[in-house]
């Protein structure tokens, strides 16, 4: 166990790592740097400026040394400096973490309120017209572009009220941030809720053809409490691991979200960073995303082993 | 009491005039505006964009300012700002001004001669290293004349010129010329500038929000009378345009709401204040003289002659674009050739079909036909507002046996090619910061410009440039610079397509905003803006 | 993994009931959403086949007087606002999400089965590496990694495609890598061993069929996140650039800004992704249930 724990964690650090060096090499694929959009912006091409910027940046120094120092400062927690705001990264970068893990954790709680019950429900009604209905609800849920979704949220809600649910100003208490949140929450929830449906309604309708269920009806149990007590208690053990896809699925739809609804979190802040070429920031931002992906995995993992005695792990 | 001066531009039917009666403005108060992108930097003078502009220059102050009650920036229209008046010797090359002494910067130090010395000194290259005030410079060539900054006292300062140039007034009467000051690093400049303007920077949240606040030490008595303006960066244009007429923003971003968009704010908000104006900036043709096969004179002209302005104009401006060369018609613009002398070039009659008749048959005549089809790519930066004119050529380009297709070019790398001369039909634009003959020649054709994408390179236009922006009389000198217009035309040098409009909406509790209609980047102190509520 | 027994899941599905029609018949009675579905990819693929023929106006050409025009008469579904016709964008955009979709989905297979392939047949350091590297990539939700691949080859119709390949091979290369390794020692590999067969024909022609069951269900299943993908990129201004008649393109920009004026702009468009992604949603899950039958209920 000790060792397998062991085991696993070189394995995060060694994933990390490789991470750093595919994101740090891609970037430096990219066409375009820093200097050149800034230049751009300005509408010049002056090379004695441009040259200028890059090695004020430290772009003109050898790649393996930009490397070095990127990874010592991460692990000194220093981030360097942002090249468009020349902030510290760091700086940069906190503010904007909370915002997107209230959303994303609304979101989560939305798909897990609504994808669980309405799973289990299609389980114990497989193959009725309500199981199709649900199931069709919850692929319409998977097949909706979610910026599209946004969308047309945003045109119903100028339609109907006569406003929009886009985040300004900063929220003056934790209600109305709530209330800001809910609905950009509620699209990428309903996104993954349909996820969280499917997944749930599988694992329930394994668990329904599983002999211990028979013998608890046989036993004369009712059909009510072996579905929800028996049925589901069992089946929500996969359910957990759905959470550990999800954190990198709602990252994919909190990008788009976040762009629409105008909320300054670090999903959309990635995409404007790579637009300008801020390494500093992509290349943090994509740490810190790969590490939430990890971590929860190995969490998801963890939780797994603690709450199914049958699952051993070999070192 | 003021009443609001009807000098309307004939063309800009659009416009919307409010008559401000005479009552009192109200102090105070939050302004929201929205805004379309993240701003590169605030620092004004290293970038070449409205939306550094509009937000940061309201932290600064000009030595002279166009004046902000008027709607057209003309020469004879410059009012003082931080100078209280100003000289030019006999010969006209040295321009002294004496300044005012009771200005404070942000942070309390008091404002001097030296500061603007060490502005004009970093913009000519001689500035202080270590301080680094600027790290890049996009109108160098606005200051290739001036030679020498000299302080003659804390309150006088003279700009020492190589020859007469009667314009450099107007470039520093622009909002792109603020005065920065000595103790403030370029890196401050950039990302919390420090001026002498009616409002102080709290906060630039990069591609979040940027929030101004009252300057309560401002020297001139009883302005700003906002207390606050609230800038929320919102890239998604959709997302701007609802938060506008749900009431999330009192004014919408400059030139932000295109005509399709304008029925749209008008249905949704029936009460919003839009104003019609040019941009100064056009949308324009860049060829690749220097490459086969617009190295042949005879094709470039036929590319030309195939612009149909008024296709261009019905669809992207819904016919409110102005029809122009490379500088703003009157009455908007001050120096432009007037529409009947327009009608008059190559390729700018009404009437499609002569022009179109020898475009064909100079293609016929070089060997193509619809069969045999010139091929061609047509480079364009890869935003919306090139592209959907790129689109419109390459459709009309059919018509003279041009088969095209768009290469749309990462925005990073747009200049990169242009410069390599990789391309051979580019379509661009050019936006003005000031509607002046010398920026603007200066700038875009002459031969010794970074700007200059093409490389267009004619001696006699060098020295025409030369000539029209040493002569002090106006109307002697537009006569100039129509000639240098035409020459220009009839070279190809960079065929504009038209001078674009749009509009900017605000709510009518916001009073005291006057859009200058011959530049988009002046006008943008803030300091007469007051809320109605 | 359970070695299936194809020959009895297709009986059991119906697929050898008489042939032919009566299959068609039995496939919609027993899995009627399944039908939807491959009623829905036909239509999409065919589209994408002829959208000449079904769209004859030219869908880039530019049209003054029909800018912003409403559905119905001559532009059926009406007019962009620089008056192109939203009806042939939207059937020509078929091709370029089928471009896309099947190129991105088939790259991505080729790669991961070849990765998968070899990672679970020769074992091994490879292995180790390949899994590792396999690990490194899922670490970053798929539209993450897509957005960096595609900001690093900049946009184009084949770049977009490698773009959204690339995060899609390690999900095949771990499904075939594990049924490959219980494969690798069924008594019948062990029998073509013993003949004298080479190990890559053994792979290739042994092994591989055998995880072809699973590999079809994820390569639908990707097929519509490919293409819900590609909207994603293009509605970010990263994937296919004008003048495509990109699906997700003609919803970015422009197309948002006159949602009030012009609904339609926002709706058909989105309306064509959605049913194109539900359709290969339905017959992924019908296919599924055919070809999995550890999912079958």
């Amino acid at each position: 166990m000790g060792a397998y724990l062991t085991r696993r964690f070189l394995l995060m650090l060694l994933t990390l790592f490789g991470m750093s060096v595919l994101i740090f090499v891609m970037l430096r694929l990219v066409p375009g740097n820093i200097a050149d959009i800034l230049v751009d912006a300005a509408g010049i091409a002056d090379p004695k400026e441009k040259a200028k910027i890059i090695n004020e940046l430290g772009l003109d120094r050898p790649i393996l040394e930009q490397y070095g120092q990127w990874v010592g400062g991460l692990v000194r927690g220093d981030l360097g400096f942002a090249y468009v705001s020349e902030r510290p990264a760091l700086e940069e970068i906190a503010p904007r973490i909370p915002i997107s893990a209230k959303l994303a954790g609304m979101a989560l709680f939305f798909s897990v309120v609504i994808g669980v019950p309405f799973g289990v429900i299609s389980a114990v009604r497989q193959n009725t017209a309500l199981d199709y209905f649900l199931r069709v609800i919850s692929l319409s849920g998977l097949s909706l572009p979610s910026f599209w979704l946004a969308l047309l949220v945003l045109m119903a809600s100028v339609h109907w009220f006569g406003t929009i649910p886009i985040y300004s100003n900063e929220p003056r208490s934790f209600l109305q941030e709530v209330g800001l949140l809910s609905i950009p929450a509620a699209v990428v929830g309903f996104r993954s809720s349909a996820l969280v449906m499917r997944l749930t309604r599988s694992s329930m309708l394994e668990v329904l053809r599983q002999d211990y269920i028979r013998t608890a009806r046989s036993k004369g149990a009712s059909q009510t409490s072996v579905n929800y007590d028996h049925a589901l208690r069992n089946a929500l053990l996969p359910v957990v691991t759905i959470i550990g896809i999800e954190a990198a699925f709602l990252v994919g739809g909190l990008i788009v979200t976040e762009t629409v609804f105008n909320i300054p979190g670090v999903a959309r802040f990635l995409v404007e960073a790579i637009l300008w070429r801020d390494y500093p920031i992509v290349q943090n931002l994509v740490m810190l995303i790969a590490f939430v992906v990890v971590m929860v995995n190995f969490l998801v993992d963890m939780a797994y082993m603690a709450l199914d005695p049958r699952i051993k792990y070999a070192d | 009491m003021r009443t609001c001066l009807a000098l309307v531009a004939g063309s800009l039917a659009a416009a919307v005039f409010v008559a401000s009666p005479a009552f009192a403005q109200k102090q105070g108060g939050t302004l929201r505006i929205s805004h379309r992108d993240n701003p590169p930097s605030a620092s004004i003078h290293e970038e070449a964009t409205i939306s550094v502009n509009q937000p940061f220059m309201a932290i600064f102050n000009n030595l002279v300012f166009f004046d902000p009650k008027e709607k057209v920036n003309s020469p004879d229209k410059i009012v003082p700002e931080l100078a209280e008046s100003w000289t030019w010797n006999p010969e006209k090359t040295k321009l002294t001004f004496k300044l005012r002494s009771d200005v404070k910067w942000h942070d309390g130090k008091p404002f001097s001669a030296k500061d603007v010395k060490c502005t004009w000194d970093a913009l000519i290259g001689k500035g202080d290293e270590k301080l680094d005030i600027i790290r890049k410079n996009p109108r160098k060539v606005w200051y290739s004349n001036l030679k020498e900054v000299t302080v003659g006292s804390d309150t006088e300062v003279t700009f020492e010129l190589g020859r007469p140039q009667p314009s450099f007034l107007s470039m520093l009467a622009a909002g792109y010329s603020p005065v920065y000051s000595c103790h403030v690093s370029g890196r401050d400049m950039r990302s919390k500038p420090i001026g002498t303007g009616p409002f102080k920077i709290v906060d630039f949240k990069r591609n979040e929000a940027i929030k101004l606040v009252r300057n309560p030490d401002y020297w001139k008595k009883g302005r700003p009378y906002l207390d606050v303006i609230d800038w929320k960066i919102v890239p998604n244009r959709s997302t701007r345009m609802l938060g506008f007429a749900a009431g999330e923003f009192d004014m919408t971003f400059d030139s932000d709401v295109t005509f399709p968009l304008l029925k749209d704010i008008q249905a949704q908000k029936p009460d919003a204040v839009c104003e019609a104006r040019p941009s100064n900036v056009n949308t324009n043709l860049l060829v690749n003289r220097d490459a086969p096969p617009f190295d042949n004179p005879e094709l470039r002209r036929a590319l030309a002659l195939s612009l149909d302005r008024k296709a261009f104009n019905d669809i992207l401006f819904q016919g409110h674009a102005l029809t122009s060369a490379s500088l703003l018609p009157p009455p908007a613009g001050v120096w432009g050739m007037s529409k009947e002398m327009l009608e008059t070039m190559p390729g700018y009659a009404a009437d499609r079909e002569k022009p179109l008749a020898e475009a064909k048959a100079i293609m016929t005549k070089l060997g193509y036909s619809k069969d045999k089809p010139l091929k061609l790519k047509v480079a364009t930066r890869n935003i919306a507002i090139y592209r959907d004119p790129a689109v419109i050529l390459i459709d009309q380009l059919k018509q003279i046996y041009i088969e095209a297709e768009l290469e749309p070019i990462d925005t990073t790398v747009w200049y990169t090619k242009i410069q390599r001369k990789d391309y051979s039909v580019g379509l661009n634009l050019t936006g003005l910061g000031l509607d002046d003959a010398d920026t603007n020649f200066y700038e875009n054709f002459h031969s010794t410009s970074d700007r200059n994408y093409t490389a267009y390179k004619n001696p006699e236009v060098d020295r025409l440039i030369d000539q029209q922006s040493a002569e002090a009389d106006l109307e002697k000198r537009k006569k100039l610079v129509w000639e240098i217009e035409k020459k220009l035309i009839e070279d190809g040098a960079r065929p504009v397509i038209n001078s674009n409009v749009a509009n900017t909406c605000w709510d009518p509790k916001v009073k005291g905003v006057i859009l200058q209609h011959n530049s988009i980047y002046n006008g943008w102190r803030f300091e007469d803006v007051w809320l109605d509520k | 993994m359970a070695i299936i027994n194809h020959e009895a899941e297709l009986t059991r599905a119906g697929a050898y009931v008489t042939g032919g029609w009566s299959t068609i018949v039995f496939f919609t009675r027993r899995y009627p959403l399944g039908a939807v579905g491959a009623l829905i990819v036909l239509g999409f693929i065919l589209t994408a086949v002829f959208a000449s023929v079904m769209a004859p106006i030219d869908p880039t050409a530019t049209n003054a007087r029909a800018s912003l025009a409403k559905p119905g008469g001559t532009y059926l579904l009406g007019a962009d606002f620089m008056g192109r016709d939203m009806y042939s964008r939207i059937v020509h955009g078929a091709r370029i999400s089928l471009a896309v979709g099947v190129g991105a989905m088939s790259l991505g297979c080729i790669l991961g089965v070849s990765i998968g392939l070899m990672s679970g047949y020769l074992g091994g350091w490879f292995d180790l590496a390949m899994q590792r590297l396999m690990d490194i990539m899922q670490s970053l939700p798929l539209l993450v990694m897509a957005i960096v691949m595609a900001a690093s080859l900049g946009p184009s119709l084949r770049n977009t495609i490698i773009a959204i390949a690339i995060p899609l091979v390690p999900s095949v290369a771990r499904v075939v890598r594990s049924s490959t390794l219980s494969l690798r020692e069924q008594p019948f590999v062990e029998a073509a061993r013993a003949v004298g067969m080479g190990e890559l024909r053994i792979a290739v022609r042994h092994v591989l069929p055998n995880t072809l069951a699973p590999l079809i269900v994820l390569a639908t299943a990707q097929l519509g996140s490919a293409i819900l993908t590609e909207a994603s990129l293009s509605f970010l201004g990263l994937g296919i650039p004008e003048p495509h008649p990109s699906w997700g393109r003609m919803l970015s920009e422009s197309a948002a800004e006159y949602v009030r004026s012009a609904p339609w702009l926002v709706i058909f468009p989105g309306l064509a992704i959605s049913l194109t992604v539900f359709g290969t949603n339905l017959l992924g899950d019908a296919l599924r249930d055919i070809l999995d039958p550890r999912e079958r209920t």
